[in-house]
């Protein structure tokens, strides 16, 4: 069975993650594949080691791993290497195809077109900020953490 | 006056500049839609121009309204923070200019047509 790993950086801002996990659920629930998965890089959950036992443990035996960036750099090139080849190690028997960055592609120019279409006024601009605190982690890192906007913590540590 | 639409790109920017290319095609062919009387790419660090002096030539060249979207793939602090405190400062910079902001490119239903595109392209070997 063919699962796809969206791969991605991950972000220190609760909630950042949250894209990539509906864009996982669609792609898999139009048939993408029938099993698609997000693992990050860092600081986001889950990491890509725990994305990749999760796709083995649901029955894949072709893992297509398509790295979420924009063009294939430092965390592609040589980051994600050693992972896959620890996963692989783990699980032999799983055939494993890496995919180009997202890279040029007629769709982006599209996308930017849909996005300039969806653009918003001034008093919207931080709506994506005044989100993150629903999917607060209590993240250190988080640049809300220690600020009044943090559920968890709302004054510094 | 007449009215002069812009698209400002707004870019993370890279140590590796070379890496700035598919996203310079990209832009080329939003350009050659001509959706936009100008269309401009800005920075956030790293390459230039930074996104303020992107926004500086395109209101020297007569920009009455600016839609920035950012090309950026998470709704992480930089599109929830940083990059619309530099579209305040630019409004209140030039309060006749029309500033709004699009979505970031990570959130366009498009990036999974990308991404199935890239998978399809290995996963038959």
């Amino acid at each position: 069975m063919h699962a796809i790993i969206l791969f991605s950086h991950g972000s220190v801002l609760c909630g950042a993650g949250e894209n990539l996990f509906a864009l996982a659920r669609q792609m898999e629930a139009r048939g993408d594949a029938p099993i698609v998965e997000a693992g990050f890089l860092n600081y986001s959950k889950p990491i890509f080691e725990e994305a990749f036992a999760k796709c083995v443990a649901r029955g894949a035996t072709k893992i297509s791993i398509a790295p979420y960036f924009l063009v294939a750099g430092y965390f592609v090139n040589v980051s994600l290497p050693p992972k896959i080849e620890a996963m692989s190690a783990q699980f032999p028997d799983v055939e494993v195809v890496v995919a180009e960055a997202l890279k040029t592609h007629e769709l982006l120019a599209q996308a930017i077109l849909n996005c300039a279409a969806r653009a918003q006024k001034p008093e919207k601009w931080r709506d994506l900020l005044d989100e993150a605190p629903r999917f607060c982690i209590d993240n250190p890192q988080c640049p809300l953490n220690g600020t009044p906007k943090c559920p968890l913590r709302p004054s510094p540590r | 006056m007449n009215s002069k639409n812009a698209l400002l790109v707004m870019v993370h920017g890279s140590p590796r500049p070379s890496s700035n290319g598919s996203m310079f095609q990209v832009v080329e062919q939003v350009r050659a839609t001509n959706a936009f009387d100008f269309v401009e790419v800005g920075f956030m660090e790293l390459n230039e121009p930074p996104i303020p002096e992107a926004i500086d030539g395109l209101v020297e060249q007569g920009a009455t309204s600016i839609i920035a979207v950012p090309y950026f793939l998470h709704a992480g602090s930089h599109v929830a923070d940083d990059l619309p405190t530099l579209l305040e400062e630019a409004q209140e910079k030039y309060p006749a200019v029309e500033f709004s902001m699009g979505d970031y490119l990570g959130h366009d239903p498009l990036l999974m047509d990308v991404l199935a595109q890239r998978v399809s392209e290995v996963a038959s070997q």
